[in-house]
């Protein structure tokens, strides 16, 4: 089977309008940074508190708002996050950035707050009345309140509720219980000591200022090293403006994602950062593979002049360009649909990353290296 | 079969049967990072400088009992910035007196004489012996609070350029708030006599002493949970934490949740006289200077008794003080300074997730590979597997867990792996369009495929060896898997690809599916 015949385009015909359309997506991109929305940093990098929550009862974002109106904190940024109207996710934004002040512990108490509004009054009644709430309770703590009652199995039917709860979420009803395999007298003792709290937090994330200050500096130490290897090597292995051209693509590759992604409404995290290096990745293994094989041809077709031996090789190299980077595309959109909320925003950079990563390599990497062998006159070849 | 293809193929089984031997059964063998199996990571800055500032406090008490020995008269000793306080009203002559005491036992400390006050100051070394002591001694508490409270395979490490930092990663935790709290108690218990209070403020607490402290007094709070308003304690405590033999968790007459305790010989005694000569008065338990409850003393309690804390504890405050009191107090103030939980059913979920997307994206590339091409696409298929049998391998011989970032770094070993494949397909299909033999287009194929295979692939790694140098915690999670996917890709992708060729395509073959 065989999709691609060889086919003959002239792409480095297109080298102006490839570099203009390049610059017009940063240049726009950069504005809205500078000027626009802008690109939101993540807690990761010490800005505010995310909250991920399920509810017992289906809410809207409003009713949600409206809570955290009541302490002040209704400008966070309020998602829904899975089906049903259950969870959500709930990012303040205010940055409390000291100098060497309690950072963390404002964005605690902060965090504590929205936790509180939402859980508002319920439990007050049943905690005075001794009850526990099940949503919440631990797993030592429920077994030895089975074990009063149920001498000798208090471990093993606290494993059995917690592992239920554990897979649902939260439980939002008592009957749902026997469904898990717990006797109905144990249901009923539950039912009689615990109740079901309306609220379970999945997870919180804060960073202080100072922490979030070293992720950024280390982030940004660990990529500039990297860069600076890549283009070592592909220096050595290739010529100086292959390097160049390989580093220039994937800054552009970078440069053209966040572009991009500053117009949505995610934000900048860690895995986001995961993300990008894997962008940088694959564009930097489909440049040396084109690269690799002008390489080759210049040795068979010494009489050839360098643009045309480049689109050659861009041309005998498009079929595979396009089945690797479709495979790819297939992979990162299989995590996009099925990967769940906490994959989603990684997903989403790769699938703007491998779209754009097809065009940087048929359109940008071969021009790079024509301009900077004019500019710096070092003969014609692109090998060693 | 050639001689040199046997060697080939047992080194090829050799190397998957000692991957899967590594991560069988994955359940156990794999580890999975906090991110989705569920947890809470704290990273807290001990005070150092709590320690210094506490060293100071003793050694003025320690000077001052000094000067009373000598009779050297001084107005007063100011405490100054960390480490550091001056003796101020130094009486005529008295100079000389004062050097020699200084000299011969505050070695650790510079002076400077300046009219009638001395300036002292912690020197360098002392300082930083005091801070390095300080985290030694948190680490420990804190390792053993966590061991007390019964955490599997917790993680406590230092971290951080001045060293004043603390990791901790607790797998599997279900309420950490109580964790939280756990590992931030300073833990300082003491029993102070009360002389005055509960009073609803400061000012109708004081209106007894004339509006004023007294010097060998102190004004505490009461823990507003259990016992509010304001209370004038003695500033010396009859007993402490110091003291304490044996703690356990028990109930008081009621059954509500309490702390029983008993004292060593020394403490005991202390208590026993005190618990005497003040009969009919109150007792503050204090934790870390909060009143926690202040029962009224109604008999002696002999030195081996022992006694019961009662505070209005749920049963859970009850354990953690047992705990706690166990585990010893912190030398120093902690902060947070950064946190995050991640709930047990996020984590599955993620896993979940993340385990049908990953499934979901394999099928489909190997699908596609089957249909573009053919039987040699089974080929990329097994070397594929293989590829991903010996990352999971050594993952599990590294110990290294497995982390969102770290799937990303599958992702893209994955995808290179793939192309590693299609890149040889392409070439061989286009040595064959030229009119080679079958044999000679594999032969060619993989040699001509191989420097643009390897250059690709070295250059990643390079690029991820200095992400795992440099990178924090999810960065090096995602190098980690990266550096260890494309090694094996080098193998899997040219040498073992190759070998399925040579063995399944016959010598006398005129077409190939490809």
């Amino acid at each position: 089977m065989q999709f691609f015949k060889t086919p003959h385009i002239q792409f480095l015909k297109y080298k102006y309008i490839a570099l203009a359309v390049t610059a017009l997506i940063v240049l726009a991109g950069a504005l809205n940074i500078i000027f626009g929305k802008g690109l939101k940093l993540g807690v990761d990098f010490g800005e505010g508190t995310l909250i991920r929550v399920m509810l017992k009862n289906r809410v809207s974002v409003g009713d949600i708002r409206s809570e955290l109106n009541s302490v002040g904190l209704g400008d966070s940024v309020i998602q829904e996050t899975g089906k049903e109207g259950r969870e959500f996710q709930i990012r303040t934004m205010e940055v409390i950035s000291t100098k060497e002040g309690p950072g963390l512990e404002s964005h605690e108490k902060q965090a504590n707050a929205v936790i509180e509004a939402l859980r508002g009054d319920d439990g007050r009644a049943e905690e005075a009345a001794g009850q526990r709430d099940l949503n919440r309770i631990e797993r030592r703590t429920l077994a030895a309140l089975l074990e009063t009652q149920f001498p000798g199995q208090g471990e093993g039917l606290a494993d059995k509720v917690i592992d239920h709860r554990t897979s649902v979420g939260i439980c939002s009803d008592f009957a749902e219980l026997s469904a898990s395999g717990v006797s109905p007298e144990v249901v009923s003792f539950l039912k009689d000591k615990t109740y079901l709290g309306k609220l379970t937090v999945l997870s919180r994330e804060t960073v202080g200022p100072q922490v979030g200050k070293d992720l950024r500096q280390r982030a940004t130490r660990a990529i500039i090293w990297s860069l600076i290897g890549m283009l070592v090597y592909i220096a050595l292995r290739f010529k100086l403006a292959n390097g160049v051209s390989a580093i220039f693509t994937l800054t552009q590759d970078v440069l053209i994602t966040l572009s991009i992604y500053s117009f949505t409404n995610r934000e900048i995290n860690l895995p986001i950062i995961a993300g990008l290096l894997t962008i940088v990745g694959f564009s930097i293994n489909d440049t040396i593979v084109i690269f690799d094989r002008i390489r080759e041809n210049q040795k068979s077709l010494r009489k050839m002049p360098l643009e045309d031996v480049m689109n050659l090789s861009l041309n005998q190299m498009l079929g595979r360009t396009i089945i690797t980077s479709g495979t790819v595309f297939l992979t990162v959109m299989a995590l996009f649909l099925f990967g769940g909320k906490v994959i989603n925003d990684f997903a989403f950079v790769m699938l703007i990353g491998t779209i754009e990563g097809i065009y940087s390599t048929v359109y940008l990497s071969c021009p790079v290296v024509l301009f900077w062998q004019k500019l710096f006159k070092t003969g014609k070849g692109g090998r060693r | 079969m050639k001689k040199g293809l046997q060697w080939k193929l047992i080194l090829t089984l050799a190397v998957t049967a000692l991957a899967i031997f590594l991560f069988f059964p994955p359940k156990d063998k794999i580890k999975l990072g906090l991110d989705l199996k569920g947890g809470i990571h704290l990273v807290l800055q001990v005070m150092t400088e709590d320690a210094v500032t506490i060293e100071t406090d003793t050694e003025i008490a320690r000077l001052q009992e000094q000067l009373k020995k000598k009779n050297i008269t001084t107005k007063a000793i100011i405490k100054g910035d960390v480490g550091k306080f001056t003796v101020q009203g130094l009486g005529v002559d008295q100079e000389a007196g004062l050097r020699t005491v200084l000299d011969d036992s505050f070695q650790e400390w510079d002076y400077s004489f300046l009219g009638e006050t001395v300036s002292l100051q912690m020197k360098d070394p002392a300082v930083r012996y005091l801070k390095e002591q300080a985290v030694t001694q948190a680490l420990e508490t804190i390792r053993n609070r966590v061991d007390t409270f019964g955490v599997s395979e917790p993680m406590i490490q230092r971290q951080g350029m001045a060293g004043d930092r603390i990791v901790i990663e607790l797998p599997g935790i279900e309420d950490p708030e109580r964790v939280k709290n756990l590992i931030k108690t300073t833990a300082i218990l003491e029993w102070k006599l009360v002389r005055a209070g509960p009073a609803p403020d400061e000012a109708a607490l004081l209106a007894s002493t004339g509006g004023t402290v007294p010097e060998d007094a102190q004004v505490a709070k009461g823990d507003p949970n259990r016992e509010p308003g304001f209370y004038l304690l003695d500033r010396v405590a009859t007993v402490s934490g110091k003291d304490l033999r044996t703690v356990r968790r028990s109930a008081d007459e009621w059954n509500s949740p309490a702390v029983s305790f008993s004292l060593n010989p020394e403490g005991g005694r202390r208590f026993e006289k005190a618990t005497g000569e003040n009969i009919g008065k109150q007792i503050a338990i204090v934790l870390d200077n909060k009143v926690i409850s202040a029962p009224r003393v109604e008999s002696v309690i002999p030195a081996a008794t022992g006694g019961i804390i009662r505070g209005r504890f749920t049963p859970e405050e009850a354990e953690d003080l047992v705990v706690v009191l166990k585990a010893g107090s912190l030398p120093a103030g902690i902060r947070y300074l950064e946190e995050r939980t991640i709930g047990p059913s996020l984590g599955a979920d993620s896993v979940r997730q993340g385990l049908l997307s990953f499934l979901v994206a394999i099928v489909t590339v190997m699908s596609f590979m089957i249909v573009y091409y053919q039987l040699s696409g089974l080929n990329a298929i097994a070397a594929l597997i293989l590829n991903i049998v010996i990352l999971f391998g050594a993952l599990a011989y590294f110990h290294a867990a497995l982390t969102l970032p770290g799937i990303a770094g599958i992702i893209l070993s994955v995808g290179m792996a793939v192309d590693a494949n299609v890149l040889i397909f392409e070439r061989i299909k286009e040595e064959k369009a030229l009119g080679k033999g079958i044999l000679n287009s594999i032969a060619t194929g993989f040699s001509r495929a191989f420097s643009a295979i390897f250059d690709s692939n070295l250059t990643t790694i390079i690029s991820a060896v200095f992400l795992f140098q440099f990178g924090t915690g999810p960065i090096k999670g995602y190098a980690t898997t990266l550096i260890i996917g494309l090694v094996a890709n080098l193998f899997t992708a040219v040498f073992v690809s190759r070998l399925i060729f040579d063995v399944t395509v016959p010598k006398s073959a005129k077409k190939l599916s490809i």
